[in-house]
């Protein structure tokens, strides 16, 4: 990797660490459901990241959208909010299945 | 605009184009709309920071969990303090500074919505590190945020409570 792409990707790792303390530091404070906001924020960030990086995945897509899609449900309710983080266990669950069965059958 | 329709209309953006916003429709939404806000004693201590420097913005967003894209522009309306416990004493530190600040916003905010701006208010930051970010001197607080811009997408209205009211006697 070139000086020049490796420094811009420390950039972005540091904006990404710059955020996750931040967001520790004032969680203490903060809404209850902010906590894994500010986790599943982290995790399209850090996809992002990957995803800069050249790396294809399906499942890291499916994951990002899946998150963008119902991050913002923690503004309408609880219930909401606690559904679509359940559905996105339950999806990473079927992406680990997924992976055991080609592996398994290859 | 008629306010009713500003009122209702606006709603917290969170995704802008990159266009920039224009100066003098900044300066005019603190000069016009945000210090014609009621103030507690007419201490007018708010202050009001007006950021577009794109690099200056981006290390805000970094101290800034609330701020999930990147705006063209932010104002972080401030307090000096100094000035606060000078006109309005403790009752002006501990409550009023805040509900000057939560007035000044929010004209900003129906102002920008006035002039087809989105904005978003986020609480959700470091103060101290955008302080320093901004090298704003030590009184001056950071107590809000308003990310600005055209908006990327339109919001929808969450469902409003109205049982929220009486009149006269509490029953």
């Amino acid at each position: 990797m070139n000086t020049t792409r490796n420094s811009q990707l420390e950039e972005e790792f540091f904006e990404l660490v710059c955020y996750m303390v931040t967001s520790a530091r004032n969680l203490i404070s903060e809404t209850r459901l902010y906590g894994p906001l500010r986790l599943v924020e982290s995790v399209s960030r850090l996809i992002d990241i990957i995803q800069g990086l050249g790396l294809e995945s399906p499942r890291f897509q499916a994951i990002q959208r899946q998150i963008e899609e119902g991050k913002n449900t923690v503004m309408e309710s609880e219930e909401k909010f606690t559904a679509f983080l359940e559905n996105l266990v339950m999806a990473l669950v079927s992406m680990m299945e997924e992976r055991k069965e080609k592996a398994h059958r290859s | 605009m008629e306010v009713w329709e500003a009122i209702q209309g606006r709603r917290s953006i969170r995704a802008f184009k990159p266009d920039p916003i224009p100066e003098e429709l900044l300066r005019n939404l603190i000069l016009h709309a945000a210090i014609w806000a009621p103030t507690g004693g007419n201490a007018q201590t708010w202050r009001f920071a007006v950021v577009t420097d794109p690099n200056l913005i981006r290390k805000i967003k970094m101290v800034s969990p609330g701020l999930s894209r990147t705006p063209p522009a932010v104002i972080a309306v401030c307090q000096d303090l100094d000035e606060v416990q000078k006109r309005a004493g403790e009752l002006g530190s501990r409550t009023l500074a805040l509900m000057d600040t939560a007035m000044a916003a929010e004209n900003i905010m129906l102002a920008a919505y006035a002039e087809g701006l989105g904005t978003c208010p986020i609480a959700s930051f470091h103060a101290g590190a955008v302080r320093q970010i901004l090298r704003l001197p030590a009184g001056i607080l950071p107590q809000l945020l308003i990310s600005l811009g055209c908006p990327a997408a339109r919001a929808q209205a969450p469902k409003r409570n109205a049982e929220v009211m009486w009149f006269n006697e509490h029953h």
